[in-house]
């Protein structure tokens, strides 16, 4: 049994004909058509910018990710060369994916020194779900969000991250730094 | 003697380089690349030898290695033999309509007349036809044979399409018959020497529906009805993988061709250029001699044709990624409610004027 939807479309005798609006259609997508292939010669000419198309060659190129972007969680390295990271542990129980290990290390009451440090501190990519959590329950600017999520791999081992390989410098993570400030502020300052 | 068989085995092997050669396999890289560019998209260009991609040509080799070296599936309770001999059912007709179309006219080369078309049938147009609509059996046994739902309601729906659209075509070219008085393609097409005797010009509501019934016949978007992608998985060629499911396809592109050559020698001239007759052509290449200037014409006719020919092509590609699907009951209707009547209306209006102008 045909069963018919009453959309309430008033078309004009020009609309009903079909042809013209084919016609329009057709004028609309063949003027894309001819744009696009005079506007994609450019990249094989070297001038990216130039091209129309917003479609991104992935590997060879790449957009620049918004600040609030969440890729992997890293370390902050202080420029003395330590982790920012205090060993709390509170990062580890905000953790909804148990993905954090992290073993302190402090020293004997030397003065001028680090109290604690992590002597372990490994996340497992392959388990962690990029929620943030972490970066927002860290009382010291230990642990962001960086715009790296380019950390597929063949073997799941290779995917838990030791200290070494988390760790980067504190200076390439001030945008971030400043956005979690602004972000974080009515709880954490 | 033998002159005639040796012209006649090189027309034949142009054809198929042309067809099956060139245009096949092409024009899998054309679909991917300009539906992409009307979509502000790239398109394929993954495949890469040596680090060059050429635009992504490569795809052409990669979809042949593909469809050759894929397993070839025949389903559980399927018929073995209909499963298998479908596919060739539907790709024969498609390559064997270019027996009769002509791309080029007459030509006296060595004081030899050469007709470019390969058999020069007094009922040309309806021999088109007549093998045209025999692919109809392929696909019909090809949802039939492979002993799934979806297949079978696409080959139902491929049956009824095609016996509603064969209507409009048969009607539309009997106007296109009564202003040119032949069914020789070669004399239709040498009959639009004259710009103004376009079959565009003398039958734009026949070239209209010819276009719409014949996109139709050859099951794209928007009539896409049998293949249905949303609605039935694939339609007559879910069950069909490897080279078989390359033989469909095929098909489908070469009987765009087929289309695009049709139209352009019924509507578009055939391979004559517009304001410029053979006999002025001839006079300019009058310094390479008789057979020199007649082979020069030769040359130049056959690529104004296929100009024509990728033309159309090129607009059945943009016919196909702009308009939506028609919905199963509404490509019914157009074809038998709007499309017929047209028809027979185009047919009484041309035999009036026809008998008012004598």
């Amino acid at each position: 049994m045909a069963y018919y939807v009453n959309r309430n479309i008033s078309m004009t005798w020009w609309e009903r004909s079909y042809i013209p609006e084919i016609l329009k259609g057709l004028w609309l997508t063949s003027r894309r058509f001819f744009r696009n292939l005079f506007g994609f010669l450019p990249f094989f000419l070297g001038t990216k910018k130039d091209r129309r198309i917003f479609t991104v060659y992935y590997p060879e190129e790449q957009v620049q990710y918004p600040i609030a972007y969440r890729g992997r969680p890293v370390l902050a390295q202080n420029e003395d060369g330590q982790p920012a990271c205090v060993a709390c542990g509170l990062c580890e129980i905000a953790c909804p994916a148990y993905c954090i290990h992290i073993e302190p290390g402090e020293n004997s009451g030397k003065q001028n020194q680090y109290e604690r440090w992590p002597d372990v501190f490994n996340i497992d990519y392959a388990v962690c779900i990029f929620c943030g959590n972490c970066e927002e329950a860290c009382p010291e600017e230990a642990i962001f969000m960086s715009d790296d999520c380019e950390i597929s791999m063949l073997d799941r081992k290779k995917m838990l991250y030791t200290k070494e390989q988390l760790l980067v410098p504190v200076a390439d993570l001030q945008k971030r730094i400043e956005f979690t400030r602004n972000m974080y502020a009515k709880w954490n300052y | 003697m033998w002159v005639d068989l040796i012209i006649t085995l090189v027309k034949i092997l142009f054809i198929f380089t042309v067809t099956v050669g060139f245009f096949a396999p092409i024009l899998t890289w054309v679909e991917r690349k300009q539906s992409a560019l009307m979509q502000d998209r790239i398109g394929a260009n993954r495949a890469e030898i040596m680090g060059f991609t050429a635009l992504g040509l490569f795809h052409i080799i990669a979809d042949a290695v593909k469809m050759f070296t894929k397993e070839d599936f025949i389903p559980d309770g399927a018929n073995k033999f209909l499963h298998t001999i479908s596919p060739i059912l539907a790709l024969v007709p498609a390559i064997l309509t270019f027996a009769v179309v002509p791309f080029g006219g007459q030509y006296t080369l060595f004081d030899k007349e050469v007709n470019l078309v390969i058999s020069d049938l007094d009922v040309g147009l309806l021999f088109v036809f007549a093998i045209a609509s025999l692919a109809t059996y392929g696909y019909v046994i090809a949802g039939w044979s492979s002993n799934n739902n979806w297949s079978l309601l696409g080959s139902m729906r491929t049956a009824s399409q095609m016996i509603s659209y064969e209507v409009t075509m048969g009607l539309t070219i009997i106007g296109v018959l009564m202003v040119y008085e032949t069914m020789k393609l070669p004399e239709i097409g040498a009959a639009q020497e004259d710009f103004f005797r376009w079959g565009f010009f003398l039958q734009p509501l026949g070239f209209i529906m010819f276009l719409a019934a014949s996109i139709a016949e050859n099951k794209r978007i928007p009539f896409d009805a049998p293949e249905a992608e949303s609605e039935l998985v694939a339609g007559y060629f879910t069950e069909y993988s490897g080279i078989k499911f390359g033989m469909f396809f095929m098909a489908e592109f070469i009987e765009m061709v087929t289309i695009a050559a049709i139209v352009t020698i019924l509507f578009f001239g055939a391979w004559h250029i517009p304001f410029l007759t053979t006999a002025t052509l001839l006079s300019w290449f009058d310094f390479l001699g008789a057979t020199g200037s007649n082979f020069a014409v030769m040359l130049i006719h056959i690529a104004v044709f296929f100009a024509k020919v990728v033309f159309f092509i090129w607009f059945q590609m943009v016919i196909r990624w702009t308009l939506p699907r028609f919905r199963y009951d509404q490509i019914m209707k157009l074809g038998w409610k709007i499309l017929l009547p047209l028809s027979l209306a185009n047919i009484l209006v041309t035999a009036i004027v026809i008998m008012i102008l004598n």
